[in-house]
């Protein structure tokens, strides 16, 4: 058995002379909802084609479940269950028809199975409808349901709050913690707005420019409101500000970034006092410090900015 | 079921669930009724009877030779007037009808479906058509992304998309054969016998109307396979139906003019159009000197591979990207 579900080893994408990714490590842990959050063109879709073997990796490799895509794409696809960007369906054919013909390619899926999982997104009303007719939301449903048809262990969903609106996300949240629990898979979920998804996910890996920027846990396994109260995104004046941003990596491990005079960073509560000692302690003048409203805000995101890839 | 057979089962599904391969069917069978219809008023019928065909023939011989010679003081043809030959390969048959001792058919289903040959080329038409979309429609669609992220080679699903679009042709092929009989068969009845006398390497030969029918069919589906793979192949390097369709049938159009455009050349006898009719070599008059019927078959082999083998490289090979 592999360590991981899944492990991005230096992965690399060029097109032409574009590096889009470069060199991502990182894994994902079993049974857990992992958010991939980046702005638009960060690289989020080129790193998850290349997870499901669509895009060949240009070096580096991405193990699922220990069998390299690359080498060993049927032993490591049999794990996997996708939604690469937009849920396209056969628009001609019925959300069952749909289904039966995804369930025909792998071997072991029944019928109950499709019925199982169209029950599982709660669509056995529209089933039998063209998918032609179905709204955006409904075709997320289907595309869930059709990630999940084969049994897997990782479950890849490409912005599947985009376009929805604010009920029809909170509906596919519900649905993926759901799912992540009765059908005990990983759950690698991307978007490009931090606040759509951070609430269903244990952790939070952030991509800008093809580099992952920074993983964060979001969500221990203490309970959703308990944690989220603790984790803080503080906002602090300092200088020198380029020493403050040293000392927090090296006496706590804390990423900070800087955004003009400020220094933005995220830690627990019961952190925070020994974090201000610390710049204290080493001549650093605070001139102001102050929590940001919530833990893992659109303001970080705001901090992290557009891409500049041009 | 298999699990080759399942993904054929698949994509046939998805090719006879969409209307536009119905309405496909439809003119198909409206041509095949309207050729019968027409051909029943237009046609006058003769009427051979065991009793007066040889006169039925030496009057028709008579008439025939009339008409050529009204023909020739009026336009003063060349030697090998096509009109003239017509005439003279009508009576020719006619006398060996007389000579053999054999009564003619009249005409009749058989006769009706091996007329109906060149309906493969609207079948060749469309199978264009459903191979420039197999793969094309796909990206078109998005579900190409869902289609190769199953435990399945993308050589295995591109295999099947070809045999399928294959048994499309062969579907449509039989629709065609079945529906000429049967339209035939309400039009003008069927034969009392299948005997019937063709031309082959130049001279007149007894034969049975069914092997004839099926050998004619036989020829243009080398053509339909040459020109479908192509598609195919067209279809996955640019990802594109419409250009598919767009080459494919202007080639097939223009194949003929192709190979005489370049006649002169030593090099034209290895253009694909000039070794796509091997029915050349069995009526005995081959397009260009030196061309056998293995030398055009190890053309058409050749040019199979590198269809098959570049829409292959292509497909397994290269990214599937969002743009
Ligand atoms: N096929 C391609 N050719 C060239 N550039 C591409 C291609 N696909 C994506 N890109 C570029 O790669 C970057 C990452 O794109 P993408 O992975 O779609 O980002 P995201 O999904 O995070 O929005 C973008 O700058 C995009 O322009
Ligand atoms: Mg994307």
């Amino acid at each position: 058995m592999a360590e991981f579900a899944m492990e991005l080893i230096h992965t690399k994408k060029r097109i032409g002379q574009k590096e889009i990714i470069k060199g991502l490590s990182f894994q994902i842990k079993k049974g857990e909802v992992f958010g991939f959050i980046g702005p638009n063109g960060a690289g989020k879709t080129t790193t998850i084609r290349m997870m499901v073997g669509l895009m060949n990796i240009t070096s580096g490799d991405i193990l699922i479940q220990g069998n390299s895509i690359k080498t060993k794409f049927k032993e490591a696809i049999k794990e996997v269950g996708a939604i690469v960007e937009n849920p396209e369906m056969y628009p001609f054919m019925t959300g069952w028809q749909n289904l039966m013909h995804y369930a025909r390619m792998s071997s072991d899926v029944t019928k109950e199975r499709v019925h199982e999982v169209v029950a599982l997104v709660g669509l056995e009303k529209a089933i039998n409808q063209k998918v032609g007719r179905y709204s955006l939301g409904m075709r997320q449903r289907l595309g869930i349901a059709q990630a999940l048809l084969s049994y897997p262990s990782i479950l890849i969903l490409d912005e599947p709050t985009n376009g929805l609106d604010p009920a029809g996300i909170r509906e596919i949240r519900q649905y993926i913690r759901r799912i992540a629990e009765e059908e005990q898979v990983s759950v690698i979920i991307s978007s490009h707005l931090l606040s759509e998804i951070e609430m269903m996910c244990d952790r939070i890996g952030i991509i800008k420019n093809g580099e992952l920027i920074t993983i964060e846990s979001v969500r221990a396994a203490v309970g959703e409101s308990e944690k989220e109260k603790e984790l803080l995104m503080m906002q602090v004046e300092a200088a020198p500000i380029d020493k403050a941003i040293n000392l927090l990596q090296a006496k706590h491990s804390i990423k900070a970034v800087r955004e003009e005079k400020m220094l933005v960073f995220q830690t627990e509560k019961e952190n925070v006092p020994s974090i201000i000692k610390t710049l204290v302690e080493q001549d650093i003048a605070i001139y102001q410090a102050g929590v940001a409203k919530k833990s893992l805000e659109d303001k970080f995101f705001d901090l992290i900015g557009e891409n500049t890839i041009g | 079921m298999g699990k080759f057979f399942k993904l054929i089962y698949n994509e046939e599904i998805k090719l006879y669930i969409r209307k536009s391969t119905w309405i496909m069917y439809i003119v198909l069978a409206g041509l095949i009724i309207g050729i019968a219809a027409l051909t029943n008023t237009f046609d006058q019928g003769k009427n051979y009877t065991s009793d007066n065909w040889r006169t039925e023939l030496q009057k028709e011989n008579k008439a025939l030779q009339k008409d050529t010679e009204d023909y020739i003081k009026e336009t003063n043809p060349d030697e090998d007037d096509f009109y003239v030959n017509m005439n003279q390969e009508e009576m020719d048959r006619n006398n060996y009808y007389l000579e053999h001792d054999i009564q003619p058919q009249n005409y009749g289903a058989w006769q009706f479906t091996s007329d109906n040959a060149g309906l493969l080329s609207v079948v060749s038409l469309l199978t264009i058509i459903v191979a420039a979309g197999t793969v094309a429609n796909e990206f078109r669609w998005g579900t190409i992304k869902l289609l190769l992220i199953r435990p399945i080679s993308r050589s295995v699903i591109l295999l099947s998309k070809y045999v399928s679009v294959l048994l499309f042709a062969l579907i449509t092929l039989v629709f065609v054969l079945a529906l000429s009989l049967i339209s035939g068969g309400m039009f003008f009845g069927f034969e009392d016998s299948l005997q019937t006398v063709v031309t082959s390497h130049g001279e007149l030969q007894q034969t049975s109307l069914v092997t004839e029918t099926l050998s004619s069919y036989g020829y243009q589906i080398v053509n339909l396979i040459m020109m479908t793979t192509f598609a195919f192949m067209i279809s996955v390097l640019f990802r594109n139906s419409a250009l598919a369709i767009g080459i494919a049938i202007f080639l097939m159009l223009s194949g003929n003019s192709i190979v005489g455009f370049f006649q002169d050349r030593a090099w034209a006898k290895y253009i694909l159009f000039a070794n796509t009719d091997l029915q050349q070599y069995t009526t005995g008059s081959p397009l260009m000197e030196g061309m056998t019927m293995q030398f055009s078959i190890t053309v058409l082999i050749v040019y199979y591979i590198i269809f098959i083998a570049l829409s292959w490289i292509m497909f397994t090979k290269r990214d599937v990207a969002g743009f």
